[in-house]
């Protein structure tokens, strides 16, 4: 033993202040590293149980599972994330895919527990110590995603190659653009409750991704015999809610609708679709209207083999879709297509009738085993404020439906529209392309009572109007049409402060000091559309149910209290197309189960 | 670090220099030299402190990559040494008779990722799987779920609901397909 040796354990003695390395308290003082991936952590209000992280997990440690408290309801499924500790491996998947960031991990690791079901619980619900431990693993933002939050462009004609002419101005997906659109789908599903037909969103896109065209097509006529239309023009409720959208740009489910029915050809709709050969039974039903929800029932009732006939009071089928929607959103050869296909099931139009008038509902009533009614919202409202009786006043719903039957319309130099709904800015920019072709120029102002942010039309209708050089002027309540030795010299308004109450009920509130005054030759009305039911006589009418706004009652099969009359579209639900397509399909259903006795108005 | 790598880089063919942090550093170097860079580096740079030996599976480039991780404890440094080899033939030259404790991370490699280290001590040995039949389970093939899901049962109390299933049972229970 050396000198060395003896003195060596004494050199330790020059640490003993120094500060220890070690942790001081070790079964309370240790915590984990500041990105360490501990326990979850779910912000509750921001979770949609869009269920992303159950899928992504490769050990099934998640499952989804109800809260009370939470609702389900449109956008958000009331379901929540629940953790299996026994299989958590702790990866943080189900932090990175999560659609709201409202999943993250705590750096918390250490809970002791002597009951092993405490090691499953739901996060954020059950309340942990570590629900407000700011540390632990999120997302990285900015640094990589699991799907692309941008969506892929979809090419428009630019405002200076369609502001004067009504040839189609969305381009469509090409194959690699929809599959790589496509292909940012999580599969959630949440979309398909809020789309009033329920269709099979999820499946078809993810056809798409798998380019398989013709099961996409198949799952469409599942549930939209109109998918041409709806993929140019559907109000697409869906996209609001889907989830990718919390942190990026929702799908374009629309286009992707557009994208399927594009690729199919009219001449292989029977054999895709498997109908060419239809067992036909001998029963029939007459439909009143070829829009949207008398196609979608005929579509459906002649599927179940069915002859239908559908009376139709203009010279084309289409309803809405070809007189109100311009053709450059919806072209003319697209609507055939949809509703050509439908005809080749059997059915049968006849057009330029008018139920009322060329044939009544009780001879409707007489030959035919069952009626359905989607006879739409044709009828123009005025504002009824004074001056509204000139004769360079019009109703938007009316000067469409001349464009569309390739009349002439009148049209001035100076025109303002009233109203901020789609069909305002559909006669709107109709209005501007007219114009521009006849007069050189553009000089049409769309007024509405709701301001900018609450208009209801489309975001991009506007965006769109206003590149098509219209003039779009929000928030002001119209006083009175000026009229000077019988000649209309334009539009006094009043500023808008707020359009609905507390309540929600329409009751518009006014700045009786601020007024302006819109210079105009022409006004148009687009204030909303009400039904023409004068076709229903007297004797009829006595058996149905109105309620206090005048709106038939039906019950959950659009049957009336008049048990052979079935209402949808337009006068029950919406107003839009796809709404029309559900009650449609919904109303073929009904009518199937009445006629085999399994239906009655009131279920006892 | 510059010196070091400047150094490296005229005695061995490293490429994809990435400097991570001022006191961090990666290089990447053929399979045949890496063991005579790393030995260079332990005893004669001063790299004598042996971190770490990883792995990751390229599967689409068909490439697995090694990481030995070194540290100088002079310098205050660590060098990241990566390494690409063939994912079908995946075998490396073993580098235990530099550090002993390599043969460790060697045999973890063998059973997790299949890459063999062929003279590493215990290198056939079971790591932490005993009784494992499947393939190694870190290569990016290997199924996860399938192999939960044939291998163990969910617990008394586990049950899930698909989102839009749920939904429809809430909001629109009577509508038919």
């Amino acid at each position: 033993m050396s000198l060395k040796d003896l003195l060596t354990p004494f050199t330790a003695w020059k640490n003993v202040f120094e500060d220890s390395y070690v942790v001081k308290d070790p079964f309370n003082d240790r915590p984990g590293a500041d990105r360490y991936r501990g326990f979850h952590k779910n912000d509750i209000s921001e979770c949609i149980g869009c269920g992303t992280c159950e899928e992504i997990c490769e050990n099934k440690a998640i499952d989804l599972v109800p809260v009370e408290g939470i609702d389900t309801k449109d956008g958000d499924s009331g379901l929540r994330p629940r953790v299996d500790y026994g299989r958590c491996c702790w990866c943080a998947l189900c932090v990175d895919v999560c659609t709201t960031n409202s999943l993250s991990l705590s750096n918390e690791y250490t809970w002791v527990s002597e009951d092993p079901e405490d090691f499953r619980f739901i996060p954020g619900v059950d309340k942990k110590p570590w629900d407000d431990n700011e540390k632990g693993w999120k997302k990285p933002e900015g640094e990589y995603n699991f799907y692309e939050p941008e969506r892929v462009h979809m090419e428009h004609l630019e405002p200076e190659a369609r502001d004067n002419s009504f040839i189609e101005m969305v381009k469509g997906f090409s194959k690699e653009q929809a599959q790589k659109e496509a292909d940012r789908c999580v599969e959630c599903g949440i979309c398909v409750a809020t789309c009033p037909a329920h269709m099979g969103i999820p499946e078809y896109i993810k056809a798409v991704r798998q380019d398989d065209i013709e099961q996409g097509f198949k799952i469409l006529y599942e549930t939209n015999p109109l998918p041409e239309i709806c993929g140019r023009i559907c109000t697409h409720k869906c996209e609001t809610v889907c989830s990718v959208g919390h942190n990026g740009d929702p799908l374009s489910i629309r286009w992707l609708k557009r994208y399927i029915a594009d690729q199919v050809d009219s001449e292989d709709y029977k054999k895709v679709l498997g109908t060419e050969n239809i067992e036909k039974n001998d029963r029939k039903v007459a439909i009143i209207g070829a829009g949207p929800a008398g196609l979608s029932a005929a579509h459906y009732l002649a599927l179940a083999g069915y002859n239908c006939t559908i009376f139709e009071k203009l010279p084309e089928a289409g309803g809405m879709m070809r007189y109100g929607i311009p053709e450059y959103r919806l072209p003319y050869d697209q609507l055939d297509k949809d509703i050509n296909y439908i005809k080749s099931l059997g059915v049968e139009i006849k057009y330029n009738t008018s139920v009322g008038k060329d044939i009544l509902l009780n001879d409707l009533k007489r030959e035919y085993d069952a009626v359905f009614a989607g006879t739409g919202l044709h009828l123009g409202r005025s504002t009824r404020i004074p001056g509204t009786d000139h004769e360079q006043v019009y109703m938007a719903a009316d000067l469409l439906r001349e464009i569309s039957l390739g009349n002439e319309i009148p049209l001035a130099e100076k025109i303002v529209v009233i109203g901020g709904g789609n069909v305002a800015m559909d006669i709107t920019r109709s209005i501007a392309r007219l114009q521009n072709k006849k007069y050189g120029k553009v000089d049409v102002t769309a007024t509405s009572l709701e301001s900018e942010d609450i208009m209801p039309a489309d975001r991009e209708e506007v965006v769109e109007a206003r590149e098509e050089k219209a003039i779009v002027d929000p928030g002001w309540g119209p006083e009175k049409i000026e009229i000077e030795e019988g000649k209309l010299k334009g539009l006094h308004v009043k500023k808008c402060l707020s359009v609905f109450d507390e309540a929600g009920r329409f009751s518009p509130t006014f700045d009786e000091e601020n007024h302006k005054f819109f210079p105009a030759d022409m006004i148009v009305e687009s204030i909303g559309q009400g039904a023409d039911l004068s076709y229903i006589s007297d004797d009829i009418r006595d058996n149905i149910e109105f309620n206090e706004r005048g709106r038939m009652v039906v019950n959950e099969y659009f049957q009336s209290k008049a048990e052979w009359l079935f209402v949808g579209g337009d006068i029950i639900q919406g107003p839009d197309v796809i709404h029309g397509i559900a009650n449609g399909h919904q109303a073929a259903r009904g009518i199937d189960k009445y006629l085999n006795g399994d239906l009655k108005y009131k279920s006892e | 670090m510059d010196k070091i790598i400047k150094d490296l880089t005229s005695r061995f063919k490293v490429t994809d220099y990435i400097q991570q942090r001022p006191n961090m550093a990666y290089v990447t170097v053929q399979k045949e030299l890496a063991i005579s860079l790393i030995t260079h580096m332990r005893d004669i740079e001063g790299f004598t402190h042996f971190v770490l030996l990883t792995a990751v599976d390229w599967i689409e480039d068909n490439l697995f990559q090694l990481t030995y991780i070194l540290n100088s404890p002079d310098k205050k440094v660590d060098l990241g040494i990566r390494v690409m080899i063939d994912r079908e033939n995946p075998t490396m030259d073993s580098a235990h008779h530099l550090w002993q404790q390599v043969a460790t991370y060697q045999r973890e490699l063998k059973e997790m990722f299949g890459i063999d280290f062929p003279g590493s001590p215990r290198v056939d040995e079971s790591f932490i799987l005993e009784g494992w039949d499947d393939i190694p389970p870190y290569r990016r093939d290997f199924d996860t779920l399938k192999y939960a899901e044939e291998t163990y049962f969910p617990r008394d109390g586990r049950g899930s609901n698909d989102p839009a299933e749920y939904m429809k049972k809430k909001l629109y229970p009577d509508e038919e397909k």
